[in-house]
Order: C-alpha cells, then sequence, then structure tokens
C-alpha cells in the first residue's frame, strides 16, 4: 500500500476491534498466532536466525526516534553463553509531542508482548524489561495486568507452548525523568541507579543491565514484529515510504481540530495529516510551522512543507527529521519566542547534569529566552544563543545536548526576523 | 613496540593505558577535573577534549595506506573525544590544544559553561592557590565571561559529617566525592541529588558522611565546594610550608605532608605512594597534627616533693648523669618505644649496651579488631617493626611489668605506658623515672626526670611500618634550638627565602624547647664519659644499617629516591 492511498488503509496496530487488550479477545482475532509460529512452525522458521533474517529483511525502523533497522540492531548481539541476556523495552516516551505507546499499552497491550517474545526468542533472551514512565501509572497497572495473563496463558514463563523457551517479563516504570528515556540511563534506572546516560562504547550490546549483552527497542517497534511474522517481511516493507515503511502512530497535537494518534502508514503527506486526518486547522487559522517529530527536532516554517511527507528522507531534504512522528501543529497566532523559550524550559528542567556543556548549557539558553520573552532582550543575545548551540553539539555524552541545541539554532534561524522584533523593542532610542 | 602519535611527536607504549594519564606521565599537559588517576573515568566534566584519528589500513594488504605525500591517511572521529576515558590504540594520532584550534575552542567553551554558575568567590575561598578550576581557567578559559543572567543558588555551609562541609554552589558535579565512597572507601554514603546545574553531592536523608576516609573528598574536589571542618578559613594555602612526612598515629605509615605556617602544624593532607597509601589516608591521622602543636612538654623538669618543677636543660643532665653512675647497671631499665624512630630507639640501645645495662625492652601498641583492611591497622604505633628490627625486647605488658619491678631506675622513651594501660601509676613508685616525652599525658605525670624530645614534625627520622617498609619523615618546624637555614632537612618555603621580620613566620612563642634524643644522649654520653657520637637522624641511620644487617643498603638518599624501601616484609598495595 503507498502512502498516497493513506485512505484506504486498515489500521494493524491499533485495529477497532472492542476489548482487543483482553487476551481472549486479541486471542480470536488471530494473537500469539506469530509466537505460535516462531516457536513451533519449524518449517517456517528454522531457529531464532532466520527470525532475525525476517525482520531485517522488514526493515522495520525504530520507531523510537533514531530510525534504526530493528533486526540488524538485534543481529549486534554476541552469540549465547549460557548466562543472562536482556530486552529492555523503551516505553519511557516523554519528548514533548509524543504520546504514541500509550495507545499501544491502552488498546493493545498483547501485540506489544507478542512482539517482545519473539524478539526475545530471536536473540535468545532470557529476561524481557518493560519501562514505562512513571506519568504513565494507569498504563503501567494495564500492562501488569497484561502480562500476567499472558503469564497464564502460558505465552511467558518456562517452556512456552511446548518449544523449550524460557523467558521472564518484568514491568517497570520511571520516575518522571525525561532523561531516563535515553537508552542507557534507562538501563541505569532499570538497575535501580540514579538515571545518568553510560559512556558508550562499551555499547548495551556487550554490555548493558547488569553488565550483561542487551538490546534495547522501542515499545511501538516491537509491536509490528508480529505483524512482520505473520504477514512477512515484504508484505511489511511494502507499506508507505520506501526507506522507512510500515504502519506509524502519527502523534498529532496543537491547533488542528482533532489532535489524536492515528496509525496510517509512514509518508502521508504532511498537510494531508493536518488537513484531513487531524480536520484542518483550528479556526481556520493559516499555518504557521510545524515540529514534526518531537520537541528536539528543527521546526518547519509552512512554507517549507510544499510536498513534504512523513519519511526520513522527505523531512532530511526539508531541514529537519522524522524523530517520533509526534506532530505539532502551530497556526499564525503561535508566538515563537514563547515556543522555544518553553522548549528550551524543558530541556533545562530535564536535563541530568552529568555533563558539562548540557548542564549549564541548557540553563544558559533558558534564561536568555525568558529575558527575550520578557522583552529585555538584546539582539546580540540571539547570537550568543546560536554561539552557545555550538559549544554543547557533540560535546556530552549522550544526545540530550544536542536535542536541547536543535531547536534553538532551527527557531532561532527560521524565524530570525520575529525574534529580533522582540529585541528591537527593548533597544532605547538614543537621544 | 605499538606508537602513538602526540600532536605530531611519536611515543611507544606498552599495555593497556588511558590516554590522558598517559598524556600526563609524558610531561604534557590536557585540563581536566573530573578524571582521577585512582578511579573510574566518569568523562562527565567533557573538559578534557582532544582531537583522535587512526590510520586508515588497506583492508586486504594489511598495509597503512598513504597520500600522495607519503603520508598515513588518517580517519577522524566525527567529534572531539574525552582524553580521559579513551584507552590508546597503536597508530593513533592524537591531537591536544597544542595543536588544534578547535581542541582549545573546545576546551574554552567548557570552561565557559563550568564557570557560568560558579559563584567566582575565590578571594573567601579555601581552595584559592590550589585549586584545579582558577588554575586551569588561568591558562585554558575564557577572558570574560558572557554570562549575564542569573546564577543558580544552591544551599551553601551544608555540614554534611562532623568533618566536611558543603558548599554546592561552588560544586561543579565532577563526581569525584561520590566516587570515591562508592569505589575507595566503599561507605556508598554519597551520592548526587537534583537534576541539571541544580545537582549536588549529599547523603541520604537523616545520614551523616562520617565515613573513616571522608577528608579525601576534600582534597579531590577540584574547586572549593567540600572543605574540611576543621582547616577551613584557617590559612591561605600559600602561607603554608609543604614538608614531606609519614602518618605516626597507626602502623600503616601513610605518606603525608605536614603543612606549616609559623612553626605550627595546621594541616595533614596525604603523599601519594603506590606502595602504602595510593591517594588517601584516614582521617583519624589528619587529626594527629593537634598532637604537633598541642599539650607539649617544654623545659626539662623534676619532681621535687611531688611536684614537678622546670628546670635547666643543664641541670637535668647533671642529675639523669649522677642517677645513672650511682646506680647498679643491672637495675637500669632502658624501656624503648614502637612510637618513636628507629634513629631515636637505637640512641637508647647505644646508650644501654655501652653503660653495661640490659638491652633495651619495649611493648607494643596493637588493638585486635581495630584494622579495617584499607589504611588502618590494628598496630597504633608508627614503628614496631623498627624495635623489632633493631633487636628490642619485646615484653607483654605481664612481664615489662615483671622488668619494672626488679629495676630502681626506669629510662622510658616516649611511650604512654599509663595512658594505654599497660603500667599502672603505682608500678612506678619507689623507683627513679626518666621520661622522654614529646607530649604532657598521664605517664608523664610519673616522671622523676621528664626531658622535652622532639616530634616527628621536628627532627628527621625514620619508621618502619606494618609491612616492614622503612619510611621517613623531614623536619617542618622549629624548635627553639633549630636555624632553618642551617638544618638541611629542612625545607625551604617561600617564606623562608623571602620571609622577613615583617611576616608572621617568627613567633619564638610556637617554638617549643625541645631537643631530639639522639643529641640529649650524645650530650649525657659526653657527661658520662662514654664514647657516643649521635649528631643527626641521616647519620644514625648510616650507622645503623652498617652495624645491623636488617638495615643494610638502607639510607636516607635512597629512601628519598624510592619513597620509602621494603625490609623483606610483604609488599602491600592498596589499588581496590
Amino acid at each position: 500500500m503507498s502512502s498516497a492511498d493513506w485512505k484506504n488503509y486498515k489500521p494493524v496496530l491499533i485495529p477497532e476491534i472492542k476489548d482487543l487488550h483482553k487476551i481472549d479477545v486479541y486471542e480470536k482475532n488471530g494473537g500469539y498466532e506469530a509466537l505460535k509460529q516462531v516457536l513451533t512452525d519449524k518449517k517456517k522458521f528454522d531457529g531464532p536466525k532466520s527470525v532475525i533474517d525476517e525482520v531485517k529483511a522488514a526493515n522495520i525502523r525504530g520507531r523510537g526516534g533514531a530510525g534504526f533497522n530493528a533486526g540488524l540492531k538485534w543481529s549486534f548481539m554476541p552469540p549465547a553463553d549460557g548466562g543472562p541476556r536482556y530486552l529492555a523495552c523503551n516505553g519511557d516516551e516523554s519528548e514533548p509531542g509524543t504520546f504514541k505507546d500509550r495507545k499501544i499499552f491502552e488498546y493493545n497491550p498483547h501485540i506489544f508482548i507478542e512482539g517482545a517474545l519473539i524478539a526475545a526468542y530471536a536473540m535468545q533472551i532470557t529476561s524481557i524489561y518493560v519501562y514505562i514512565r512513571g506519568e504513565y501509572i494507569d498504563y503501567v497497572k494495564m500492562m501488569e495486568k497484561a502480562v500476567q495473563d499472558a503469564y497464564d496463558k502460558g505465552y511467558i514463563g518456562k517452556d512456552i507452548l511446548g518449544s523449550g523457551f524460557n523467558v521472564e517479563f518484568h514491568v517497570t516504570y520511571g520516575a518522571g525523568a525525561y532523561i531516563c528515556g535515553e537508552e542507557t540511563s534507562m538501563l541505569e534506572s532499570i538497575e535501580g541507579k540514579r538515571g545518568y546516560p553510560r559512556v558508550k562504547p562499551p555499547f548495551p550490546a556487550q554490555k548493558g543491565l547488569w553488565g550483561r549483552p542487551t538490546t534495547i527497542n522501542n515499545i511501538e517497534t516491537l509491536s509490528c514484529v508480529p505483524l512482520v511474522i505473520k504477514n512477512g517481511a515484504s508484505w511489511f516493507s511494502e507499506i508507505g515510504a520506501k526507506n522507512h515503511p510500515g504502519p506509524i502512530l502519527y502523534g498529532i497535537s496543537g491547533h488542528v481540530n482533532r489532535p489524536g494518534v492515528y496509525e496510517l502508514p509512514s509518508g502521508v503527506p504532511v498537510h494531508d495529516l493536518i488537513n484531513e486526518v487531524a480536520g484542518g486547522m483550528r479556526n481556520g487559522k493559516k499555518l504557521k510551522a510545524i515540529i514534526p517529530g518531537g520537541s528536539s527536532t528543527p521546526v518547519l516554517r509552512a512554507d517549507q512543507l510544499e510536498g513534504v511527507s512523513m519519511d526520513s528522507d522527505s523531512l532530511r531534504e526539508a531541514g529537519s527529521m522524522l524523530g517520533t512522528a509526534g506532530l505539532v501543529v502551530m497556526d499564525e497566532d503561535t508566538d515563537m519566542v514563547d515556543v522555544l523559550w518553553r522548549i528550551a524550559h524543558f530541556y533545562h528542567h530535564e536535563s541530568c547534569g552529568q555533563c558539562t556543556p548540557c548542564r549549564d548549557g541548557t540553563g544558559w539558553l533558558e534564561k536568555i529566552l525568558l529575558k527575550i520573552k520578557n522583552g529585555d532582550g538584546e539582539v546580540k543575545d540571539l547570537d550568543l544563543l546560536l554561539d552557545i548551540t555550538t559549544q554543547m553539539e557533540g560535546r556530552t555524552i549522550c544526545a540530550l545536548a544536542d536535542a536541547a541545541a536543535w531547536p534553538v539554532r532551527h527557531t532561532i534561524t527560521r524565524f530570525r526576523d520575529e525574534f529580533e522584533a522582540r529585541c528591537k523593542k527593548s533597544v532605547h532610542a538614543m537621544a | 613496540m605499538p606508537e602513538v602519535f602526540i600532536d605530531g611527536k611519536r611515543f611507544e607504549y606498552e599495555g593497556e593505558q588511558r590516554l590522558l594519564q598517559f598524556i600526563l606521565d609524558n610531561g604534557m599537559e590536557i585540563p581536566f577535573f573530573c578524571y582521577h588517576p585512582s578511579m573510574s573515568a566518569p568523562a562527565n566534566c567533557r573538559q578534557c577534549m582532544v582531537k583522535i584519528g587512526q590510520p586508515k589500513k588497506d583492508r586486504e594488504t594489511g598495509e597503512f595506506e598513504l597520500d600522495e605525500n607519503g603520508e598515513r591517511k588518517i580517519v577522524w572521529f566525527p567529534k572531539l573525544q574525552t582524553a580521559c576515558n579513551t584507552m590508546i590504540a597503536d597508530g593513533m594520532v592524537v591531537l591536544t590544544q597544542e595543536t588544534d584550534e578547535l581542541v582549545e575552542r573546545a576546551q574554552k567553551d567548557t570552561l565557559e559553561f563550568i564557570l557560568a554558575n560558579h559563584p567566582l568567590d575565590c578571594p573567601i575561598c579555601d581552595q584559592a592557590g590550589e585549586c584545579p578550576l582558577q588554575i586551569q581557567t588561568y591558562k585554558y578559559g575564557p577572558e570574560g565571561s558572557r554570562f549575564e543572567v542569573k546564577k543558580v543558588h544552591k544551599p551553601k555551609r551544608v555540614q554534611l559529617g562532623p568533618r566536611v562541609i558543603l558548599d554546592a554552589e561552588r560544586c561543579i558535579n565532577c563526581t569525584r566525592c561520590v566516587r570515591f565512597t562508592d569505589e575507595i572507601s566503599k561507605s556508598h554514603q554519597l551520592t548526587i541529588m537534583q537534576r541539571g546545574d541544580k545537582n549536588y553531592p549529599v547523603t541520604a536523608p537523616g545520614r551523616e558522611f562520617d565515613d573513616a576516609y571522608s577528608l579525601n573528598t576534600v582534597d579531590i574536589c577540584p574547586v572549593g565546594a567540600l572543605t574540611s571542618a576543621d582547616f577551613r578559613f584557617k590559612a591561605r594555602v600559600w602561607e603554608m610550608n609543604q614538608t614531606p612526612s609519614i602518618d605516626i598515629s597507626n602502623g600503616k605509615g601513610c605518606n603525608i605532608d605536614l603543612w606549616t605556617r609559623d612553626n605550627l602544624i595546621l594541616r595533614i593532607t596525604p603523599r601519594y605512594n603506590e606502595a602504602v597509601n595510593d591517594h588517601w589516608m584516614p582521617d583519624i591521622g589528619r587529626e594527629a597534627y593537634k598532637l604537633f602543636n598541642e599539650n607539649r612538654v617544654q623545659r626539662p623538669a623534676q619532681k621535687l616533693d611531688d611536684e614537678q618543677i622546670n628546670s635547666s636543660w643543664n641541670n637535668a643532665f647533671e642529675t639523669l648523669a649522677e642517677k645513672i653512675e650511682s646506680t647498679d647497671k643491672k637495675e637500669i631499665l632502658f624501656i624503648g618505644s614502637p612510637h618513636a624512630s628507629v634513629e631515636e630507639n637505637y640512641s637508647l640501645m647505644t646508650l644501654a649496651n655501652l653503660l653495661g645495662a640490659k638491652t633495651p625492652v619495649f611493648t607494643t601498641n596493637i588493638i585486635e579488631g581495630y584494622g579495617d583492611g584499607f589504611l588502618l591497622d590494628d598496630d597504633q604505633a608508627p614503628n614496631t617493626n623498627g624495635c623489632r628490627l633493631l633487636g628490642l625486647e619485646e615484653k607483654d605488658a605481664k612481664s615489662l611489668k615483671k622488668e619494672v619491678k626488679s629495676a630502681k631506675l626506669i629510662v622510658l622513651l616516649n611511650d604512654n605506658l599509663i595512658d594505654r594501660e599497660v603500667l599502672e601509676a603505682g608500678d612506678l613508685n619507689d623507683k627513679f623515672v626518666a621520661v622522654f616525652a614529646t607530649n604532657r599525658t598521664e605517664t608523664s605525670k610519673v616522671a622523676n626526670i621528664l626531658i622535652p624530645v622532639t616530634t616527628a614534625a621536628e627532627h628527621a627520622a625514620s619508621y618502619v611500618n606494618v609491612d616492614k617498609r622503612i619510611q621517613r619523615t623531614f623536619p617542618a618546624k622549629e624548635t627553639k634550638y633549630t636555624n632553618r637555614r642551617l638544618d638541611i632537612e629542612m625545607s625551604e618555603g617561600r617564606l623562608d627565602r623571602y620571609g622577613t621580620s615583617f611576616d608572621n613566620w617568627v613567633t619564638e612563642d610556637n617554638k617549643v624547647d625541645c631537643i631530639p634524643f639522639w643529641n640529649f644522649v650524645s650530650q649525657l654520653g659526653e657527661r658520662l664519659g662514654l664514647k657516643i657520637e649521635l649528631r643527626n637522624g641521616r647519620e644514625i641511620l648510616d650507622e645503623i644499617s652498617n652495624k645491623i644487617p636488617a638495615f643494610s643498603g638502607v639510607s636516607y638518599e635512597e629512601m628519598d629516591v624510592q619513597s620509602g624501601i621494603s625490609l623483606g616484609g610483604k609488599k602491600e598495595t592498596v589499588k581496590s
């Protein structure tokens, strides 16, 4: 199915089936079939490696923002040595503009559990952890229930479906820190430590949870796995955009009539998403700008959006990134200085404080932006802001400093007039 | 041998090495804060940024690919790397701030960030003068500040524990203190609290930072965030002299520095010695500085009608000499001391031998279970093994009492036998007791004649620790009879070189009226007509090494070169 044909698309990740979150309903609708195939159908899947090959061929690109081929990531795991190996599922989504995984927790938790179990089998993993952000306490409870149901039905535990494959499944949750969504600090948090990102190398595949081989995948990524197993890699890779295929949960927020999470093929044109899927601009206002994939992705002006669609190539050409496909739509009344200050405030608040450039840089950015917002800014402050972003980028352990610097850099360069106008107001005329 | 190129210079190396340490070891410099050679490298201060590349190799032939000039093609890392956690690899090419503008800029940028929220209160900060942040800002930092917004405010004057005080605003979050309690002292008492620019180290709520090694965090803090509750505001660093010495409060013999101003020891800090204490020392050893300043025995004293009355040195010599002459040598008991140096015990032994008296005895001061397996040992005395190797007779409390009973004259070298309950004051009734002491104690009270002697801070002398390692001290402060300029062992500080009578370094009050024990013995020998020539620690040790096989080859020169010599005991390292 091509991206242009999105109107005929039927959701597969969160299909419209009543009570799908209940395990009986999920089973009735073909649930855990993929797991059965993987574990018992020796004709179709001859061992874990064949599963990895299938997933690799489907080209599921990580839905957590970085867009790395999931199957390829799985193949980085060292050979099993009898010791514990872990799968850590990242459900800590906390970037402003991103709110898609919660839909899976709420409406289709078992597709994720099934995907995680298949991944565990493919990588010979002994324990699965799902890490859910602390604010999602309701979803944590739902997941706990779903995992218990799957245990009761024998999909998790010892000798699953008589195949001899054993795995444990733990639901854990955070305490409200954005940084714990960064994969290595999530591992620290799961271990019960302070969520400081780890220095890489060693990479988690070599030394992850408790120093053992670990793979980290996003919830939505793992939820795609059963679909690939059931329908085949080629079925999956033909959905949507060629180089970033598959269904995507678009989280649309901001000044639109129907904000929400929509499951559609990848690569839907941005204008279609805003005007048709989300019901058009609120109050008939004009579009001013969008943030395409969560607050760290660079903002795009309305005039940069002609012909742009939600796939990684198209967005890169336009000067941004797909990120988590969390689209923030802003109308003509939006104050970009305000928007940028709010984003900078978020990153200042969430910097873990481990690395110097991020710890002191994020605060500095926010304080200058607050000054500009309050009308006390000077034009030279804008250049200082740009300078600070260069001083932060690429100089830290994790990417939070980059995520904090990019919006500042791009919003100022793309809306410079608006920022300068706000600054000039404050300059008193020389007598 | 594998090679690495740093700023265009070629170096050979062996084994696994961290790049930053390798650069420092080879006499070059890179600014850093969070890195410490004895702990893990978290790479969080981001100060030691360098540019790193590896030569490109042809996959088929394994040969280096060359460019048109015949130079190796280098593949550079896309980002700058921190030197502290980079392991050097064969052929690696490194550019530091000396040769690369981007590196220089990156280091300056990081310092600008560090200084953004730092209070810059150097004029009232204890760390000023020995502050890595201050020093490196002068060398590598930006000239001005572009930070014109409000700084973050955090708690100040937080009493983290009985000995350590935190100023969270000065903290640059290097986590050295936290890693120290995790990796070295293993008390796990500190952690970083809060997030981002608000974070700082604290203990768990309701807990104290009472780690037995807590003051080491003050030493390794690269700013003035952690300060010593005791030393705070007492002296500027540049007012003090720093003299190498040995911790005499425990048998471990940690290597230390004594910090002196105006002939008072103001603080003790550990001195690096990989074979003994690495970079660390226990808090209790630092508190020992008070022994050098307070409660000292000054001028000889003699007991008249149960009261000790000050006397002159001449009178003291005369009285003791007469007492020795009039006593049957079999009834003189010389008691040596594990708390006194090798040289002092040897002097005592020499005197006893020449007089034809029995070999001096000594009693160990070992508290079972006191040690912690790290830098605190059961042995409370710095020189127990020294006494043993010299050949003093080791007596337990019971047999010492027996010896005391049968003696008439007791010569006791600096050991608080009554305070540590080896003897009771009653055991010494009806005896004539000569006590050589540094400090006033219950033991010094019973002396019929009390002679003040120099402490480890006032003489050069050696001590043999629990691992049989002989190490020595240097005089750090003057006595009434020292001349700084004539004593070659004495280190010379700024104030010695340039000091004038207007300096506050010349107070007579702080000089103690005492002499080295061997000087007393020499003069006493002269009076008694014995041939004793014991002039200073250096010569005495030379004599010991000629006479006693256990000490052969040992000299001050050799000890200074090797920072102590192992006398055949097991060699222990503290690497944890």
